[in-house]
């Protein structure tokens, strides 16, 4: 239960499974840093892009064929629920809540439609074989990769948004609409692409998720659930807080799933409930 | 007392005649199982309808407290205790479950709120399903009996009309009491009512507690109902149609929450058995309810029916609200 191994093995586990809740809450957190919506369909964007990407995977062959194509396909759904729908509804703030939940139950729905009620994992052709062993040590290469892509992405998110001239719009987006328009920048534009760059990360998550946690019915809550969490604990619209609320809730997960397997859903809430009673605004969001 | 109160309250009695004289009308078990059915929800949507409409809180957790005092009532059962434990530990459950959701989502608003309440509801859900010596794991527990003076399926079902009657009687009165109208100051604006010398979180925490209650008691009635409670009762699917039925019905009417469950019951019991995809339907008529009537079914028909009298009449313009419409505003925005 202690044993060096073991111990390796589930904080591994734990950040591989953080570097997938970062991929899913990073986009969930910069949605709301702009917007001020929570996109309660991200869930459902996670899993289209994941039966998406499944299937192309399963035909191609090609991990990164599959990637984009789950992308693309999902980030063109979230163009659609952006320019059609919550356009309508701007600036409310529950309606726009609950048209994502509107929109859940379809996509969800939908999917399931599709592509059946079985479970659905990423095909060991697509896969990365083989493990890496030191010593008693052996852990599967493909889940390593899960942490490169999240790191690589994160330090992407980071260059675009402190960087360049698109992260300078965006910033200033988060800090004063108003301006920002004044000066010429259009304000709706910033945002349907920040919508569908956020589900666009979402659908990434779902279909490198795919190869870790099986696509079915019902992942979409589950994900949702895990990627709030990380953003409630990390501070609503904060990266670098997605980025360690999804390392602290993946390592707890891990070990929790390990040692205290019935309390699973008890030891990722805790640490949540505490954050929520001391900083209410989470350990790196700004006070409003 | 103005005509169209007059009117509403006709409306009201003709609806509670009709809803005593049904099983005498030549329904089958069926229809009376149906209309039970919706009347718990309904009862649960209000609830739900309470906080959403004079607190401004539109939890997605409260399909998860019905869930665990339906979990407190089987597992008494399981325990082989009789029928009144089964009450007192539901609805101690329910105390439970409702403080540990306001606590934690009291000194929250909008947004936060309902993730917090999403979240806790989310955790409940996993206690259901992981902690399966208590809970029965993912079977549920199964044979829970109701009192015996309740076990005809028509007097079960003439208890759950005067329990939907009582608990909108009541939640009625509170929003009409000096606390609802707190309440409903401290959804329009917090700092104004921070600085009277309100504590916010108090009355969160209390208006929580009000509304947990009845969701509790609402999760016992439909064990009652159905002898069976699994983990997917407490799932966030169950706390979203909760607030899919408040929106359709109309934020904040009397009737909205019956309106709305209604209409949910009958696509989920009777349009699934005609349509395969039941859900895109619901979620599609939850989209465009949102983009296009606001105010729900029975907000728009209480607009509609008040535009004309108006008109009719020509007298004494916004004489009296019509029935059923929200106690102020129809402010949905939980600022």
């Amino acid at each position: 239960m202690f044993e060096p191994v073991f111990l390796a093995q589930q904080a591994l586990n734990g950040l591989s499974f953080g570097a997938l809740l970062f991929l899913l809450a990073s986009g969930l957190t910069l949605v709301f840093g702009l917007m001020r919506i929570i996109n309660l369909a991200h869930g459902a964007f996670y899993m289209l892009g994941g039966y998406v990407g499944v299937v192309i995977a399963g035909l191609t062959g090609n991990l990164l064929l599959a990637v984009v194509t789950g992308a693309i396909v999902v980030a063109g759904t979230a163009f659609i629920v952006e320019f059609v729908l919550l356009r309508f509804v701007r600036g409310q703030e529950l309606p726009e809540v609950l048209v994502t939940v509107g929109v859940s139950f379809v996509i969800a729905d939908l999917c399931l439609a599709i592509f059946g009620g079985d479970p659905r994992t990423l095909p060991a052709s697509a896969s990365i074989p083989g493990s890496l062993v030191i010593g008693d040590l052996v852990y599967p290469w493909y889940r390593i990769f899960v942490i490169a892509v999240a790191i690589a992405i994160g330090i992407a998110l980071a260059v675009v948004q402190n960087r360049t001239r698109i992260g300078a719009i965006v910033r200033a987006g988060v800090d004063d609409r108003e301006i920002i328009s004044a000066m010429g920048v259009n304000i709706r534009w910033v945002f349907t692409g920040m919508f569908i760059v956020g589900a666009a990360l979402a659908a990434i998550g779902g279909t490198i998720g795919s190869g870790v946690i099986s696509i079915r019915p019902g992942i979409q809550d589950e994900v949702l659930l895990y990627a709030l969490v990380v953003v409630i604990i990390g501070g609503l619209g904060s990266v670098s807080g997605a980025a360690v609320g999804s390392v602290l809730i993946g390592l707890i997960d891990a070990f929790a799933k390990a040692w205290i397997p019935d309390f699973a859903y008890f030891t990722i809430f805790a640490p949540m409930a505490l954050v929520l009673v001391l900083r209410p605004t989470g350990l790196f969001g700004r006070t409003a | 007392m103005t005509r169209s109160r007059i009117v509403g309250l006709a409306l009201l009695g003709a609806l509670l005649v009709v809803a005593l004289a049904l099983p005498y009308l030549g329904t089958t078990s069926y229809v009376i199982s149906l209309v039970s059915t919706i009347l718990i929800a309904a009862i649960l949507a209000s609830s739900v309808n309470f906080l959403v409409g004079d607190g401004g809180m539109a939890s997605l957790g409260h399909g998860a407290i019905a869930a665990a005092a339906a979990y407190g009532a089987g597992w008494a059962s399981k325990m082989g205790m009789d029928p009144g434990m089964q009450v007192v530990i539901a609805m101690g459950v329910t105390l439970v479950v409702s403080l540990v959701y306001g606590l934690l989502s009291m000194r929250t608003s909008g947004i936060y709120f309902l993730m917090v309440t999403l979240a806790v509801g989310m955790v409940v859900f996993g206690l259901a399903y992981r902690l399966s010596a208590v809970t029965g794991g993912e079977n549920g527990i199964t044979g829970i009996q109701r009192p015996a003076f309740i076990g005809e399926y028509w007097t079960y079902y003439y208890f759950l009309v005067a329990a939907f009657v009582l608990t909108t009687l009541l939640l009625w009165t509170v929003s009409r009491s000096p606390f609802g109208s707190s309440l409903r100051g401290i959804r329009d604006s917090e700092t104004r009512m921070r600085s009277l010398g309100y504590s916010v979180a108090g009355y969160k925490l209390g208006a929580f507690m009000i509304s947990g209650t009845v969701a509790g008691f609402a999760g016992l009635l439909s064990v009652w109902h159905t002898h069976f409670v699994s983990p997917s009762s407490a799932g966030v699917h169950r706390s979203v149609l909760l607030i899919v039925m408040v929106i359709l019905g109309g934020v904040g009417t009397v009737l909205g929450p019956l309106v709305g469950a209604a209409v949910v019951v009958l696509v989920e019991n009777v349009l699934s058995n005609e349509i395969e995809r039941w859900p895109t339907i619901l979620g599609l008529i939850f989209i465009l309810v949102i983009l296009f009537a606001r105010a729900g079914i029975v907000g728009s028909i209480a607009k509609l029916a008040a535009k004309l009298t108006r008109r009719s009449t020509s007298r004494s313009p916004g004489g009296g609200s019509p029935p059923g419409t929200p106690v102020s505003d129809r402010n949905h925005t939980a600022s």
